[in-house]
């Protein structure tokens, strides 16, 4: 069969490789965006009828624009009823994201070095995100009233919070410790830096822009956290608790103009934190030289 | 139990038969080493021979199983490294990513808490005596290779330690660099008067920079001497053979007479000089070795020891022509012409060599 591949006859149509190539990319990139309308359109939808006229609805088509379900999200009592929750939301969020950030950090910093069980450690952290939400929930309010423990949000759906949170925090970590170079540390100590200055000075600095992603993760998978929340908030709720309420309650385009709110918030941080990354990776390649 | 030998406070460092396992791989087996005040010590040797945990062990980095670890005359065996009195460099130079030049030159003077305003002249002094001092606001992804090991010099020798760690410090360095990075390193070291214990596996590094170098196989010491000594001298087959340029010779001993052993190769009966050392048993495997460089070409009836040779390949080196000869048993034998010289030996010729008797170097 020698010489088997001059004589295959030509191929009517005969493309190069790097064209088919292109194909390619056009073809993925096409689905990409498919993919990236599948995920925002809703949300998007959502934010249109926020701008409802005053007799719009909940559905298309939509009745006239204003800024009316707003000005009424502002003035009325159901934001003054949506306010607690939403603050209790906030600071439960807040406090979510400062413990994911500790525990991640040492979890991973604890998994630099193996130890006896590690691999069982590795998956027994991991397990939180199979867990299913509303059973680790349900679970946990039973285990707290057996222990005689009154579920409140910042207790009991604190602890769950964190837990559900830790596993995303603690993967982050690894990954950044992954690419750290544990060196730089050896350096500093072979420098004159203990430990703990070493971790201060050198570790924290460079592994910070993972850091500030855990601190992300821990505060977002808490504060949209339903499943984990309704049978460990006790009796004071948080805001996705005070809108599932809201919605078995009534629909209106006021619940629209919430989550438009509250997207945009989220948005804002999310840019606030990438315009932070991108000083800061600015700062580690340097000014530009003269 | 007997008293430990009384400390030498002249020594720099001192190692006294250190052992380290990895679960059950031995890293370094026995290695003791004595280096006296302000030595260049080269550690060479193939890639997980050992060398450079004997480094990061005298650094603190890791804790050795077994033996104890002077520097200056003080035990430190258990003390971490930033209670130590050295500094490291390593091979990719572990620059700070986040910190500017002049930064972290000062970071092992800002350990020992020294005031600012002294901190910032000795950083001047350093920078300028690297001449890097143009550099000292740039972050180290802004540098070049030959940059940032200036960089990483500095900031190990502000402090003036005593002594001075290098892992493969030029290993990562464009080749062009090399030569004079090792010069001015050199240099440096004498001026200083700092210990180098400099880990290599490049023989042209060690042997070229080192006082003393020490040659380390399968977490031992093979050998340990001036260059010259290591060179002229390897003390077994494998020193001899990690060294450019040698022929190992094997066979079995038949006799030793008039302070010379009598070797039965398969290509001839040899003489090899003892040396003062006691002869082999008769039978016993033997190996020694002949440099390149000292193998006569068609040797004159004075010469002893000779077996002729077929030429496979003859490589030209600019300083010197390499022939690469086969003997009958399919022994590789190198031979090297120096100086310029016409090419007498081709390809394919049989040609018969020799060398004279002081020239064999018996193994251990």
């Amino acid at each position: 069969m020698l010489g088997a591949r001059g004589q295959r006859p030509r191929a009517r149509l005969t493309m190069h490789w790097k064209t088919r190539s292109r194909l390619t990319s056009w073809l993925l990139g096409a689905v990409t965006i498919g993919f990236l309308l599948f995920q925002w359109l809703p949300m998007f939808t959502m934010f249109l009828l926020s701008f409802a006229g005053e007799n719009g609805g909940t559905t298309f088509p939509m009745n006239g624009v204003s800024l009316h379900w707003y000005r009424k999200l502002w003035d009325a009592d159901l934001f003054d009823d949506f306010k607690p929750p939403m603050l209790r939301s906030f600071l439960l969020a807040l406090g979510c994201s400062a413990t994911t950030v500790v525990l991640s950090v040492s979890a991973a910093q604890a998994m630099r070095g193996r130890f006896l069980g590690s691999g069982a450690y590795f998956y027994l952290l991991l397990l939180g995100l199979m867990a299913p939400g509303i059973l680790v929930g349900f679970g946990f309010a039973i285990l707290t009233r057996l222990l005689g423990i009154e579920g409140a949000w910042n207790t009991t759906a604190y602890v769950v919070h964190v837990s559900w949170a830790l596993p995303f925090g603690f993967m982050t970590m690894l990954a950044v410790f992954n690419r750290f170079d544990p060196r730089l540390e050896e350096a500093a100590l072979t420098l004159g830096a203990n430990r703990i200055t070493a971790f201060r000075r050198i570790t924290w600095p460079i592994i910070l822009p993972g850091v500030i992603g855990t601190a992300l993760f821990g505060f977002s998978l808490s504060y949209d956290e339903y499943a984990r929340t309704l049978f460990t908030a006790g009796s004071d709720g948080t805001l996705p608790l005070a809108i599932m309420a809201q919605l078995d309650r009534q629909l209106t385009p006021e619940l629209y103009a919430i989550g438009t709110v509250t997207t945009v918030m989220s948005l804002v941080a999310i840019f606030l934190c990438t315009f932070a990354f991108w000083l800061r990776s600015r700062a580690l390649r340097g000014r530009p030289t003269p | 139990m007997a008293a430990p030998p009384p400390a030498l406070p002249q020594l720099d460092l001192e190692l006294r038969n250190i052992r380290k396992r990895y679960g059950g791989y031995t890293a370094v087996d026995g290695v003791s080493l004595q280096v006296p005040k302000g030595q260049f010590v080269c550690l060479l040797g193939p890639s997980g021979c050992g060398k450079t945990t004997t480094l990061r062990c005298v650094a603190g980095l890791e804790e050795p199983d077994a033996g104890d670890i002077l520097i200056g005359g003080r035990e430190v065996t258990r003390d971490p490294p930033w209670e130590r009195d050295i500094a490291m460099m390593f091979q990719d130079f572990a620059l700070f990513p986040h910190m500017s030049v002049a930064k972290q030159v000062g970071f092992g003077l800002e350990m020992q808490k020294k005031p600012r305003a002294e901190i910032a002249r000795r950083v001047g002094e350093v920078l300028t005596a690297f001449e890097i001092d143009h550099l000292a606001e740039r972050r180290p992804a802004q540098l070049s290779g030959g940059q940032k090991q200036r960089v990483a010099l500095a900031r190990a020798m502000i402090t003036e330690p005593r002594i001075l760690l290098l892992d493969e410090p030029i290993g990562a360095l464009d080749y062009s660099l090399r030569e004079t990075v090792m010069l001015e390193l050199k240099s440096l070291q004498r001026r200083s008067g700092i210990s180098f214990i400099w880990v290599t596996h490049d023989q042209n590094e060690a042997f070229s920079l080192g006082d003393l170098v020490v040659v380390m196989n399968h977490a031992r010491i093979e050998q340990q001497g001036k260059p010259e000594e290591v060179l002229s001298r390897p003390r077994t087959a494998f020193v001899a053979g990690f060294i450019q340029g040698n022929n190992i010779l094997r066979g079995k001993a038949a006799g030793a007479e008039a302070g010379l052993l009598r070797v039965d190769a398969p290509d001839g009966l040899f003489s090899v000089p003892l040396r003062g050392r006691p002869a082999p048993p008769r039978g016993s495997e033997v190996s020694f070795s002949v440099r390149a460089e000292r193998l006569l070409e068609s040797p004159g009836p004075e010469i002893g020891n000779r077996l002729s040779l077929r030429c496979n390949v003859v490589e030209y080196f600019g300083a010197y022509r390499r022939h690469v000869l086969e003997a009958k048993s399919g022994a590789l034998v190198k031979y090297d012409q120096f100086g310029a010289l016409p090419q007498s030996v081709s390809p394919g010729h049989l040609v018969s060599f020799g060398w004279k008797t002081e020239d064999g170097v018996l193994h251990a």
